[in-house]
């Protein structure tokens, strides 16, 4: 019997021509699909910490909160009795910006009425956890924090 | 010369005219409509689809001037809606269709819910229409977020931390909105892509399905009137309501954009939340719960009652098997109706 004609080998050869067809375009399609993926998420970079001077130790009377503005966003350093302490101002409900209210001694976010004392922690409201703290140190009457270097522009 | 033009064409397109025009005149002209219909309530199906082509129209013309960029984009409003000619008025008429539309669709929702349009065998049309509904809102929440005004810019914020809290999904979903970790530039031109692209190509599909499920269906007749309720051709009669509705719907909303025009509002700042923000009316209800509840519950909450939405024809269903007597569908349809106005007359008139 002829080779060509060989029933056997026409189905190999099929099966063969379908297995790689079949596989090329799936190798194909999830090649597209991790490039297209890739560009639709861009890659979220770890921020580097950065060390900022935000004043002398001897000038901030105990329970002032001071306004720290830090590229586009704004941060609280407040000296309580037992030290100090730096607040984002991100509210961490749902991402909206607290105000310090001094007249009540508070944080308070407009957006859905939450509530934060001078601890950061939630006294009223929604908020599921207080405030985010950044890391402080005094040294030689010198107050620093270390913040998040962003990299993403915001407008 | 006609003649020619014609035999030209007809080359060029080869198809048996005479059977077309059989079979488009079966499909659109004599439609048998239920004799209920011609109650103007019955209306409201067509009143979203006309305020959608108010809408596609407008829309394509306010991308003449609109810049997506977080610099430009405040501005750009602000030109069309100064500086342009009539720019206030298509804007205007941008602005109230959406907000017409969102009140047309509920409407729409009421009229089915309590007539139970949606039972055997029409409930994957009210699913197609449920996710007709999302669309439109998922469209409102992108449209406004590209005034780039203090609203649009919170209201991106907070909509998008509260994609976050979806289980499994969620932080996906909010990259892919986001395009980072704050809502940016990046974030504006993906909303303006999904407002302007992918989210009315998608309704505009949904809107063909769900008229197809009713042209196969035939328009739902009213519960125990299906066998001998009369019907009447879609052309003329219905065909000149629908028209009356449209003349009527860019009249009212020329008046509410002279009477009431779309304002500006402050520029974005992501530094200051303003000590008064709400989104608009239409999420008050959302708004208020999560006020006063947890984060997680809230969602959770939200997320129920959507999943619920959905797939109510069934689970009507199942309820009436276990009790015949009672008409649940009034019970659930009245309470959702109370709740919504109760949380929306509330956010109105509380600060």
């Amino acid at each position: 019997m002829n080779e060509e004609n060989n029933p056997h080998d026409k189905s190999r050869r099929k099966f063969l021509s379908k297995l790689f067809m079949g596989g090329g375009l799936l190798a194909s399609f999830a090649l597209i699909t991790r490039n297209g993926i890739k560009y639709i998420f861009p890659s979220i970079e770890s921020t580097p910490l950065r060390k900022l001077l935000v004043g002398k130790d001897d000038k901030i009377k105990i329970g002032e909160v001071k306004e720290v503005q830090v590229g586009e966003s704004a941060l609280y350093l407040i000296k309580n009795k037992d030290g100090y302490k730096v607040f984002s101002s991100v509210c961490t409900h749902l991402g909206c910006k607290v105000k310090w209210e001094d007249y009540r001694n508070r944080f308070y976010c407009p957006c859905h009425k939450g509530v934060f004392d001078s601890h950061g922690n939630v006294i009223e409201g929604p908020p599921p956890r207080p405030l985010d703290e950044f890391k402080v140190e005094v040294d030689k009457n010198l107050v620093y924090m270390w913040i998040e270097e962003k990299s993403t522009e915001t407008v | 010369m006609n003649e020619k033009m014609k035999e030209w064409f007809m080359k060029r397109v080869p198809f048996n005219q005479e059977k077309a025009s059989k079979v488009m005149s079966k499909i659109f002209l004599e439609e048998p409509i239920p004799k209920h219909m011609k109650n103007w309530y019955y209306a409201l199906g067509a009143t979203p689809l006309i305020l959608f082509g108010f809408m596609v129209v407008t829309g394509i013309l306010l991308t003449f001037y609109y810049i997506p960029s977080p610099n430009k984009a405040y501005n750009s409003v602000r030109y069309i809606t100064e500086e342009v000619s009539m720019g206030y008025w298509i804007r205007g008429i941008h602005r109230w269709a959406s907000n017409l539309m969102v009140i047309a669709i509920i409407l729409h929702m009421v009229r089915v819910f309590f007539t139970r349009g949606y039972r055997k065998p029409r409930e994957l049309n009210w699913i197609v229409g449920i996710l007709m509904f999302a669309v439109t809102l998922t469209l409102c929440f992108t449209g406004y977020s590209m005034v780039y005004n203090q609203l649009s810019y919170w209201a991106a914020t907070v909509g998008t931390n509260m994609i976050k809290e979806i289980p499994i999904v969620g932080t996906t979903i909010l990259d892919f909105l986001r395009g980072g970790q704050e809502v940016s530039s990046n974030t504006l031109t993906r909303f303006f892509n999904l407002h302007i692209g992918f989210l009315p190509t998608l309704l505009f599909i949904l809107i063909i399905i769900h008229i197809v499920f009713i042209r196969m269906h035939g328009v739902s007749k009213l519960e125990g009137k299906e066998d001998d309720e009369e019907t009447y051709s879609f052309y003329p009669e219905h065909f000149y309501h629908t028209i009356i509705v449209a003349l009527f719907l860019i009249t009212f909303i020329s008046a509410l954009t002279i009477v009431l025009p779309p304002g500006l509002g402050e520029p974005a700042n992501p530094n200051i939340t303003p000590a008064h923000i709400k989104p608009e009316w239409y999420f008050f209800a959302v708004y208020s719960i999560l006020k006063f509840v947890p984060l997680k519950i809230g969602v959770f909450l939200i997320l129920a009652l959507v999943i619920a939405a959905t797939f109510w024809p069934f689970i009507d269903d199942m309820l009436r098997k276990k009790w015949p007597k009672i008409k649940i569908h009034y019970l659930v349809g009245s309470l959702t109706i109370i709740l919504f106005l109760f949380f929306t007359v509330y956010e109105i008139l509380v600060h």
